[in-house]
């Protein structure tokens, strides 16, 4: 058993857990969606970028791209987020929510894509 | 500057054919569009109304080219009629005339070679990876071609055969080859063929002319000192020239199969392990090829016949050769005249000899001699010379111990000396060691082979980018059996065998496991066609190189490559 393996892993799953649990629920209702999970998924990816960082290997660079692309789609839900009338103070409106959730979910595809290169990765070495 | 060159002929061929089809086409426009503005109109309030210069282009473009959308902006006086009338006429000739101009141009034969050629220097042009130059495509050429492609090497082909070409394009290679019908001894076509490009690798001058090969050596060296050169050549003559220019390497193939078979004679474990490792069909390493010692009957004195009695004598194996012709000038030969058949066996002895050789430059006499030989004697050991590729049915379907193609023999040994030209040194050092080294290489080879056919590739540590390389820029030292573990699992062994490693100008042969890897090796390897794919990966993968190399996975990451510093 490799430690960083299991750091690693743990990681990348867990920013697709959040991020799953942030989207789930009607896309229009704001009781459904919680701004402290959404932030909770951003600080997750954005640390699983780091530990991505300084792989040289071709399955390394795929993986930090994908990491890049949920960082990028959870920063841009975030910020439409705080930007709205009434900021982070008052739920955001429907339609801004569609708009957060739509963002969150394209981060949600990207997580996935992750964790599948993830597991093929690691199904392939089959050490 | 040979693409100039061409398109300047292409362009010159295309305006000399356009030049009167164009022309005509003007004049008929301009005088049916003055004509047509001129004449007087339909007869309105205003006076006489005229067409006008655009309309009357319009009208004339849709005439002539046989459109005909009818009388537009208005309805024509008769006058306009009757011109239009004539505009009709002559507008479609002329226009017939053209499309026939620029039919018969596009059958040009002197534009289309033109355009072909363009097409093949732009072809050259764009391969990036090292390649050959095949000059002849015949039965040598096409099977050469066909090992290049599965050993993914780039080529190109010029032959003087359009139908050659043709079955060059109907290939289904690996790799896509450019072909050009063209003299391959003509400097301007090797040009074309890319001679002096620095990726060029190697010419290999194979037509079916002796002189024609020579012509081409030299063409082919003059255009590029530094290139290497492949050259067919039985011709002694040739062969004194060729060597004065360097750098050629000369491919007889009477020569190589008189040293092959005395190698079988002395050594038949060693032969075949080298034909099994080329691929030669049905030939296994558990029933070694043994032609038999004794006196070997020859018959046809002509390259082959004379190369083998100089290969024989040297090793003192008795001989007797059986030939239509006298030869005066060795009075010391053991020679029955006569042409090949049962008398003359016979009066060679063909009864107490180990083996017969047919190999006269006839394909029937050569059957006819086999069957005459098989019944005189049984148990000899018969070797046939089959010349052309078409008569293979009825050569497998005889009944010789050995045959040998001089096509498939050069093509062979030219594939050899493009991709794995260490096999060469690999022979003689085998050869010179004996028997006892070459049933040990043989035993490791069968040890690892189960049964599966191995093939002969080189590895060369690509220099700063390889895994080895980065390996020992961070202080560790991989071996050789490092690398050829399993990426799997590295307690057990990938399938191949180190034959022959190069450093610099020192040659390892058969190298042992414990040897460390340097950036720029080169190493000969025998193995599977898996075990060479994931050989490859240990090579290029560092992470996987370290693995092999400690045991461990390297980490990853630049935290967790800091926290493992932290750590220790």
């Amino acid at each position: 058993m490799n430690l960083e393996k299991v750091i690693f892993g743990f990681f990348i799953v867990l920013a697709l857990t959040l991020n799953v649990a942030f989207v789930v629920g009607e896309i229009a209702n704001s009781g459904h969606h919680s701004l402290w999970m959404l932030f909770a998924a951003l600080l997750v990816s954005l640390f699983t970028t780091g530990l991505k960082i300084g792989d040289r290997s071709q399955i390394g660079a795929i993986f930090l791209s994908t990491s890049l692309v949920a960082n990028l789609q959870l920063i841009l839900a975030i910020t439409y987020w705080a930007v709205g009338e009434g900021g982070m103070d008052l739920p955001p409106s429907q339609d801004r929510m569609v708009t957060i959730i739509s963002l969150a979910s394209g981060a949600l595809v990207a997580n996935v894509v992750s964790v599948l290169m993830l597991v093929t990765d690691t199904l392939m070495s089959r050490r | 500057m040979a693409a100039i060159s061409d398109l300047d002929r292409v362009s010159s061929i295309v305006l000399r054919f356009m030049r009167a089809p164009i022309l005509v086409l003007l004049a008929t426009y301009t005088v049916g569009i003055s004509g047509m503005a001129l004449m007087p109109g339909q007869v309105t309030e205003t006076g006489t109304t005229n067409m006008n210069l655009f309309h009357a282009f319009y009208f004339f473009t849709y005439t002539a080219t046989t459109t005909g959308f009818g009388e537009i902006p208005v309805p024509f006086s008769e006058a306009q009629r009757l011109w239009a009338t004539i505009c009709l006429y002559f507008g479609v000739i002329a226009w017939l005339y053209a499309i026939g101009s620029m039919i018969k141009l596009a059958q040009h034969p002197e534009l289309l070679t033109a355009i072909a050629e363009r097409r093949f220097a732009r072809r050259v042009q764009s391969i990036s990876e090292s390649f050959f130059i095949i000059c002849g495509f015949g039965d040598t050429g096409s099977l050469l071609a066909r090992g290049l492609s599965e050993n993914y090497c780039a080529a190109v082909v010029i032959d003087s055969d359009t139908e050659r070409i043709k079955a060059l394009n109907m290939r289904d290679y690996r790799v896509k080859m450019a072909g050009l019908c063209a003299d391959s001894s003509v400097p301007k076509h090797l040009l074309e063929a890319g001679v002096k490009r620095s990726n060029c690798a190697a010419l290999v001058a194979l037509t079916s002319s002796e002189d024609t090969n020579l012509k081409i050596a030299v063409m082919a060296r003059s255009l590029n000192p530094s290139v290497q050169i492949i050259c067919r050549s039985t011709n002694q003559h040739n062969r004194e020239h060729l060597e004065t220019l360097g750098g050629v390497g000369i491919v007889d193939p009477y020569e190589i199969f008189s040293r092959q078979l005395r190698t079988a004679i002395r050594m038949p474990m060693l032969y075949t392990w080298e034909e099994w490792l080329v691929g030669v069909p049905d030939i296994y390493l558990e029933q070694p090829v043994c032609p038999p010692h004794g006196k070997w009957i020859l018959c046809g004195y002509g390259r082959m016949g004379s190369a083998l009695y100089e290969r024989f004598a040297e090793r003192k194996i008795p001989t007797m050769i059986v030939d239509p012709d006298n030869q005066p000038a060795d009075p010391d030969l053991p020679l029955v005249v006569g042409r090949a058949g049962i008398s003359t066996l016979k009066a060679a002895g063909i009864s107490d000899s180990a083996g017969v050789v047919a190999g006269t430059d006839s394909d029937e006499g050569n059957l006819g001699i086999l069957l005459a030989a098989r019944r005189l004697n049984p148990d000899a050991f018969l070797v046939v010379r089959q010349n052309r590729h078409e008569n293979e049915l009825a050569f497998t379907g005889a009944d010789a111990n050995l045959i040998m193609q001089p096509s498939l023999i050069t093509a062979r040994r030219i594939l050899l000396m493009l991709t794995a030209p260490l096999m060469l040194n690999l022979r003689e050092y085998l050869r010179y060691e004996g028997q006892h080294r070459v049933r040990e290489t043989v035993d490791k080879t069968r040890m690892i082979s189960n049964g599966e056919r191995h093939h002969l590739w080189t590895e060369r540590l690509g220099g700063a980018t390889c895994a080895v390389s980065w390996l020992r820029s961070r202080g560790m030292r991989p071996t050789l059996g490092n690398a050829m573990g399993c990426p799997t699992d590295r307690s057990r062994k990938l399938s191949v065998l180190p034959l022959v490693l190069k450093r610099a100008e020192i040659l390892i042969m058969l190298p042992g496991e414990e040897i460390e890897l340097l950036a720029d090796d080169e190493i000969l390897f025998c193995g599977t066609e898996a075990a060479h794919r994931h050989f490859t990966t240990n090579l290029n993968n560092s992470y996987t190189l370290h693995y092999l190399h400690l045991g461990e996975d390297e980490p990853r990451g630049l935290i967790a490559k800091w926290l493992l510093r932290a750590t220790q």
